[in-house]
């Protein structure tokens, strides 16, 4: 029985040995100032260009600057998997700041001051009316201003064919829907998600926001300051999608279906310009969302309004350095680098102002869509809920003739969205 | 051999009894070995394993205190302290506090009982070793030297030193993690207690009552996971009999006489094990999907007309996954086609071992096909089977690629008291409890649930093998 000793005595000396490396690593004489930076695949190499120029500003520092890949729509789950561990630098969707605030990932800006005024020379209030306010604005939680905006254009919009449907046509639903009919076409767009369904409810003048405590409010059951009330928005929402001539997509669908060829119009965003393009040949046109009606009125819907950030880890170690890069991969020249790269919106106020960006079709379309949209706040309990709610009128489940069933309806999703976190 | 009755006498009673013994009658330096645990081995001139002892002693008594009381003393309330920072200019870092983090509390706390644990059991068994080393010094019988004793290790203790390693692995990768998850899920650990930035701390069975819908808050909790629960057994039970049956079936038509190339018809099943599962499963969801190639066939012959005149459909397409019932039929459905081949192949097997003598002495007594199949291969199959059928059972239990490969993205549920949990109709435990941890970071609850999908497997199991066991069948085919 004496093998139990030789194992545990092993264990013993590899615990000391790893306690020994722990506390050696983290005394080490490397001087290198070491920043791991995270960003999407596509964005590698025009990144290590940055970090390269960033690198050059700053000779006197020894940097070890280390990249990987992240998606943005993704880094909020690898991060909070293990704050500590993860990059110092990363990118991120607008949607996963609150997530990200909430787990006390994000470093307030605000505490770096000094590290700004002292290396770039600029005051964070410069850096901020150096962008465009909505994106500030996003990336400001509880009134602190948690990371740099990169990039505006993660919007939804609407694409048509204009052989099909006139520019007058296309400001409506009711028009885009009967000249779709009429061609023996369809016109689409997503109604089981959270991102595209607030779309008509934001329109109408109702809202989401985000407690300080992670939950979600939420007022889709009441009236909106406007004088509507949810019922008639779903009410107008199940006239649309009563129509013959509509077709519901599934979330991520929306680029095999503008190949499909049956479609002359979709609701989609800037990642399918090329798919439209195709699709549409020579009548490829895009505009702001079409308007809908309720109860006899005309409302124009307001897309919930995204945005790209560049953050910095709250537990980075050497945090200071890794504020200044982050801003350093977010100013003006670097934003308009980012644009002749991969056709990306800017947020810099200067580099939307540029002859080359104002050039481009699809972010014109994104930028006449940004005057009616929203900046959605909402938390984890959101999404599901809301997701179910725009699949039950997807399949018909409600009447528009029973308004009762629909304020239920309403009551229960309103009740999961703003539900406690258990 | 004198040493093996000198064993016999000392091993007369248990582990503990002779642990007792050794610590009444040791002489002094056994005694010696309760607080130096080389001094037995030192008094018998065993310099080399009292110096060994003497380290791990050492090693131990470190590990205590340089390690193990940094968590410990705080296991009880999982820390308090919270993170605080000032930003120092001149090295552009952060200076932070002693900071508790609740996640390495636990888990070092964790692993420091199991090395106590350990340490314990060595430090017994060294007293009952060193009395015994007593026993034979007053008995005369010649002690070993430590080179027989390393040799010994690979002649007649050979099991000790192949089992050595692999149970070391077994607790550090599988023992101390299944603990964390149990400790878990008495916790608080959520997006809102979320290390470092937040502290979790003990709830007691808190968790386990709001799954099953005891907790204020959490109403809808409960009722997701009783459907969830009902849907997950169903699906076990149908999947499996379906695979098992269309398994035996299909082996049977290969293995007839009157099959015409069976090799190929063979080859053409097998090729669904060769390609990746989740490539045909995602596939397949892609040709069922409602703008699916499926879906447009059915609307071009017809039948999607067809079935909304008959009032099955409320859509413009047939919801083949997105909606309950249909998506339920469905997956059974392909996952007979993914599940059959793999049946097939062991019943074949099976099959081709059937004691040929039985068979013949039943067409002797005039069996016909179906009595042969009935009494005779039915039989032999379950029982030679019996223990593969329990464990493709609890497989599908957890069968997470089936369920989350076709309904991801796919199925939205539209019972708005499911959405509210983060559930859907088509969930299986395991897939839930994967958006629980993986999209709402709600560590504790997934944890509960994990103990109950343990217990539901091991119950399962425990009463399935019992009963197969049970009233040596063994017998009846030999």
């Amino acid at each position: 029985m004496k093998f139990k000793k030789i194992p545990a005595a092993a264990l013993a000396v590899v615990t000391a040995a790893g306690l020994a490396a722990c506390s050696g690593s983290s005394s080490g004489a490397d001087d290198a100032v070491g920043i791991r930076v995270w960003g999407a695949e596509d964005d590698q190499a025009l990144l290590s260009e940055l970090i390269a120029g960033f690198e050059a500003q700053y000779p006197d520092v020894d940097f070890d600057i280390q990249l990987g890949v992240e998606s943005e729509s993704t880094a909020k789950d690898t991060i909070l998997t293990d704050v500590e561990a993860a990059a110092d630098v990363f990118a991120f969707a607008s949607d996963q700041i609150y997530d990200l605030v909430n787990a006390g990932a994000l470093a307030d800006l605000q505490n770096y001051e000094e590290a700004f005024e002292r290396y770039p020379g600029r005051t964070l209030d410069e850096i901020k009316a150096a962008n465009s306010e909505s994106s500030v604005a996003a990336a400001t939680v509880n009134d602190t201003f948690y990371a740099f905006p990169i990039a505006g254009d993660n919007s939804y919009f609407l694409y048509y064919d204009s052989s099909v449907i006139s520019e007058e046509d296309a400001r409506s639903w009711d028009t885009i829907l009967e000249a779709a009919q009429t061609a023996g076409k369809k016109a689409g767009m997503v109604f089981s998600s959270g991102w595209y369904n607030a779309a008509f409810f934001y329109g109408a003048g109702f809202m989401t926001d985000l407690n300080p405590d992670g939950t979600t409010a939420m007022d889709w059951n009441g009236t909106s300051p406007e004088g509507y009330t949810g019922v008639q928005v779903v009410q107008s929402m199940l006239d649309i999608a009563g129509h013959p001539a509509f077709m519901f997509i599934a979330d991520g669908d929306t680029a095999n279906q503008i190949a499909s060829g049956n479609l002359c119009a979709i609701v989609s965003g800037s990642w399918d310009a090329q798919a439209a393009q195709t699709a549409f040949g020579d009548g490829y046109a895009a505009a702001r969302l079409p308007d809908f009606t309720i109860d006899g009125t005309s409302v124009p819907m307001k897309s919930a309004f995204g945005y790209k950030f560049i953050g910095v880890n709250e537990y980075s170690e050497n945090i200071g350095w890794a504020v200044l890069l982050a801003e350093y991969l977010t100013n003006e020249e670097s934003q308009i680098r980012r644009f002749e790269a991969r056709q990306i919106g800017p947020t810099n106020l200067r580099a939307v102002a540029t002859d080359e960006v104002q050039a481009n079709y699809a972010i014109a379309a994104v930028i006449a869509q940004s005057e009616y949209s929203v900046i959605q706040k909402a938390g984890g309990k959101y999404w599901d809920p809301v997701q179910s709610f725009g699949e039950i009128i997807a399949q018909g489940a409600l009447d528009r003739n029973d308004p009762a069933a629909i304020q239920t309806s309403l009551d229960a999703l309103v009740e999961g969205v703003t539900a406690a976190i258990e | 051999m004198k040493q093996d009755n000198l064993s016999a006498e000392m091993m007369s009673g248990g582990f503990f009894s002779d642990f007792g013994r050794a610590v009444t009658k040791g002489d002094l330096f056994v005694k010696l070995s309760m607080l130096w645990m080389g001094a037995g081995y030192a008094k018998r001139k065993q310099y080399i394993k009292a110096a060994l002892m003497t380290l791990f002693e050492i090693a131990v008594i470190v590990f205590t205190v340089q390690f193990a009381m940094e968590y410990v003393p705080k296991f009880g309330g999982l820390g308090s302290v919270m993170p605080e920072k000032t930003f120092n200019i001149e090295t552009m870092k952060n200076e932070f506090n002693d900071y508790d983090n609740s996640f390495q509390i636990l888990l070092f706390s964790l692993f420091s009982f199991v090395v106590w644990i350990t340490a314990a059991a060595v430090w017994m068994y060294n007293m009952v070793s060193v009395y015994r080393l007593q026993l034979m010094e007053e008995a005369g019988v010649r002690i070993r030297t430590f080179k027989e004793d390393l040799i010994s290790f690979k002649e007649e203790k050979f099991h000790i030193t192949l089992l050595a390693l692999p149970v070391l692995g077994v607790v550090i990768f599988t023992v101390v993690p299944i603990l964390l998850l149990i400790l878990v899920a008495f916790t608080n650990y959520d997006q809102n207690h979320m290390p470092p930035g937040g502290l979790f701390t003990w709830v007691g069975f808190q968790n386990f009552i709001s799954l099953f819908g005891g907790g204020g808050l959490t109403v809808s909790f409960g009722y997701a996971f009783v459907r969830v629960l009902g849907w997950t057994l169903v699906w076990a039970f149908f999947a499996t009999i379906t695979t098992y049956i269309g398994g035996i079936v299909l082996s049977l038509l290969l293995n007839s006489k009157k099959t015409r190339v069976p090799r190929l018809w063979r080859t053409l099943f097998i090729a669904t094990i060769a390609v990746p599962q989740f490539v045909s499963l995602l596939l397949v969801r892609n040709f069922f999907a409602n703008g699916g190639i499926v879906n447009t066939i059915c609307a071009n012959i017809g039948l999607t007309d067809f079935l909304r005149n008959m009032g099955l459909v409320s859509t413009s397409y047939i919801p083949f996954l997105s909606a309950p019932g249909w998506a339920h039929v469905m997956i059974i459905l392909i996952n007979i086609w993914i599940g059959v081949p793999y049946q097939m192949l062991i019943a074949t097997g099976v099959l081709m071992n059937l004691p040929t003598e039985q068979l013949e002495s039943a067409r002797v007594d005039g069996a016909n096909k179906f009595q042969i199949f009935q009494k005779i291969t039915m039989p032999y199959m379950l029982f030679v089977t019996g223990p593969a059928l329990v464990t493709d059972f609890v497989k599908n239990i957890n069968n997470f690629n089936v369920i989350y490969l076709l309904t991801e993205n796919v199925y939205t549920t539209t019972n708005q008291v499911m959405a509210n949990s983060q559930a859907k109709e088509v969930d299986l435990l395991v897939t839930w409890l994967f958006r629980l941890t993986q999209d709402y970071y709600n560590y504790k609850m997934a944890s509960a649930i994990g103990i109950i999908v343990f217990i539901i497997c091991a119950v399962f199991t425990l009463i399935a093998f019992n009963r197969m066991i049970k009233g040596d069948k063994e017998g009846t085919y030999q």
